[in-house]
């Protein structure tokens, strides 16, 4: 066992020091992103190393909370990082992010007006929406002959057993306070209260929680309906056509993974020609396609294909948009919704 | 001869020091600091996080984690200590194969292995498919994401832990004790119950802790296996360092499971202590 240990310091040993010489190298042309697996077409960013002779080094992490815990530990290597729109308010207020010099960024009007300043970023001076999305229900038809139109249709005492919730506090609770007509972030504990107790009552006919497999569970048909995100849903209905989608009358959470700069980055300039490049269209038809979420870039719209285009999970309808809400930060009345997700979980 | 060899040490004691002493003392100063608004971690002392876990909320969540914990425990002995049995009653060259056997899932990844067991029990998995095919049932039977499924990825996990000590102690056991009681007439039954299991109980013991300690903390299983229905406290902690942001409060429940942990141990070793001692008055 020592022996492991000793080879592991060594190693540990060399990685530091070899983390030192990259460091000293800063004139280099250099780009370091820090984002979530598959996020962009690697073809896209090959195209970018080749056109501006620049290296893209690219990390990744698998949830905002990671990332977030590497930066305030101090990372500062990284120059273009993907938080998702709460953690941008989060972050805007710990003062983790540049502003963005947006003379290096004249595409930025390319991006569909919806999207120019979202609630989590009011002053637009921070991030830029890469890509989004709107939890909502997926059902399988093939078990569900009813009309799904509402939250509360997750509560039909005929899907008991079979029903799945994303594995977060802040969606599911967020869908019980939409379904009792309140802000999913709102910040009134009689509010969160009402909405922890109806979804104890939902609970008890939930098979499981989970984000990082409900695909397959759908794909499965393990449950038949449940809260799905829409990029999540348009990958299930290719696997599975029984598989359909709906944003629930009542409304659902929009969700957006952003394009931002971390405070200390030291190639900012690079990351905001990065940021300008994929905002070209025809780059950014090529990226999304690649990648299958949804591209908020307005002037890409014509040039992408038919079948993209008719994908309802991935275009939703406006009326169906009209009726989103961000998730906003809680601020000190989190580790109250924590407190209830614990509640829920344990059965009490 | 103690001191010449004592620099042999000092590579442990600074690995230790970096990465488990340094580490630990943080956790502990975390533990009494307060949490900002935005998640941050404030430097002003508070005894907030442990009166929080006051809460009986978080006492029912140690207690129901403390219960699955026990009856895992309970039911890796009652398959272990047989097979443990079976594998120090075989030749040499055919136990080596047996523990080889009991060790060999440690070769893949924890994971990897939940989600083969996801694979078999779910409703489209091997036992639902084979049984729909037979026509002996026509409906498949709901085997995952209940506090059984848990109990069984559990138990399957930590059982080696329970294996293996057991069968150290069942190897060194002296036969000639047995054959004495034998011959004074004792029962088989009655041989093992005041002669085998007795002079194994270290075995047993250590096996216990082991796989005791180990379940404490577990939440891949309830997460994967159970469907993340459960809130044990492996959970709970987990939490409190992502979702929630609170990591002073996720600090101080580790404290008091880390306690719990320490507690249970300290309890082991002075069972040992006795053990060896009545080991001594026997010989």
């Amino acid at each position: 066992m020592k022996k492991i240990h000793l080879i592991l310091s060594l190693l540990l040993a060399v990685g530091l020091a070899l983390g030192a010489a990259g460091c000293s190298q800063e004139e280099e042309k250099v780009l370091n992103i820090y984002s979530w697996a598959d996020n962009f077409d690697p073809d896209v960013i090959k195209g970018f190393e080749e056109k501006f002779g620049v290296k893209v080094n690219y990390d990744v992490f698998s949830s905002n909370e990671e990332m977030l815990a590497k930066l305030q530990a101090g990372a500062t290597d990284y120059d273009l990082i993907q938080p998702s729109d709460y953690m941008v308010s989060t972050m805007i207020k710990l003062g983790l992010l540049e502003e963005l010099n947006k003379a290096n960024i004249p595409n930025l009007n390319n991006i569909v007006s919806t999207f120019q300043t979202p609630a989590f970023d009011p002053e637009k001076k921070y991030s830029i929406v890469y890509t989004w999305g709107v939890t909502g229900i997926a059902y399988n038809k093939k078990f569900i002959k009813e009309e799904i139109t509402s939250w509360s249709d997750l509560w039909n005492p005929k899907y008991k057993g079979r029903v799945i919730l994303l594995n977060d506090p802040r969606e599911v609770l967020g869908m019980a306070l939409i379904k009792n007509g309140f802000s999913n972030s709102t910040k009134d504990k009689g509010q969160l209260e009402k909405a922890a107790a109806d979804l104890k009552t939902l609970v008890p006919g939930v098979i499981a929680f989970d984000t990082d497999n409900i695909k397959q569970k759908m794909i499965a048909e393990e449950a038949w309906i449940g809260t799905v995100w829409s990029g999540d849903a348009a990958f299930i209905h290719a696997e599975n056509p029984d598989v359909e989608y709906v944003v629930p009358k009542e409304g659902g959470t929009i969700w957006a993974d952003t394009l931002a700069i971390p405070k200390g980055a030291k190639h900012k300039e690079w990351a905001e020609k990065f940021i300008n490049y994929l905002l070209e269209p025809e780059i950014s038809v090529k990226n999304y396609e690649s990648i299958g979420y949804s591209n908020p870039n307005e002037k890409a719209y014509p040039l992408h294909s038919e079948e993209y285009r008719a994908n309802k999970m991935i275009f939703l309808d406006k009326k169906d948009l009209d009726r989103t809400e961000w998730l906003t930060d809680v601020g000190d009345l989190l580790p109250e919704y924590d407190r209830y997700w614990t509640e829920l979980k344990s059965g009490r | 001869m103690l001191s010449r060899t004592r620099w042999l040490s000092v590579p442990a004691l600074l690995w230790l020091a970096f990465f488990f002493l340094i580490p630990l003392l943080l956790v502990i100063a975390l533990s009494f600091l307060e949490r900002g608004t935005y998640g941050q971690v404030v430097y002003a002392f508070t005894l907030n996080n442990y009166s929080r876990i006051a809460d009986p909320l978080y006492g029912e969540v140690l207690l129901e984690t403390l219960a699955v914990s026990l009856l895992t425990t309970f039911l890796t002995l009652l398959i272990g200590y047989p097979l443990a049995y079976h594998i120090a009653r075989l030749e040499r060259g055919w136990q080596h194969t047996w523990l080889l056997l009991v060790m060999m899932p440690f070769w893949i990844n924890f994971l990897v292995r939940s989600y083969a067991w996801v694979v078999i029990l779910r409703s489209q998995g091997v036992i639902n498919t084979l049984l729909l095919s037979l026509g002996l049932i026509d409906q498949p039977l709901s085997l995952l994401y209940n506090s059984a499924a848990v109990l069984l990825g559990m138990v399957y996990a930590l059982l080696p832990f329970m294996v293996l000590p057991v069968y150290v102690s069942l190897e060194q056991l002296d036969r000639r004790k047995l054959e004495a009681a034998y011959d004074l007439g004792a029962s088989p039954w009655r041989a093992f119950w005041h002669i085998t299991l007795p002079l194994t109980k270290s075995g047993v013991v250590t096996g216990s802790i082991l796989v005791f300690v180990s379940s404490i903390g577990m939440f891949v299983v309830p997460d994967v296996m159970g469907g993340a229905k459960s809130a044990l406290i492996g959970n709970v902690i987990q939490n409190q360092f992502l979702s929630a942001r609170d990591w002073p409060f996720g600090s101080a429940l580790s404290i008091v499971l880390m306690l719990l942990s320490v507690m249970l141990i300290f309890l082991y070793f002075r069972a040992i202590r006795v053990q060896e001692r009545e080991g001594r008055e026997e010989r």
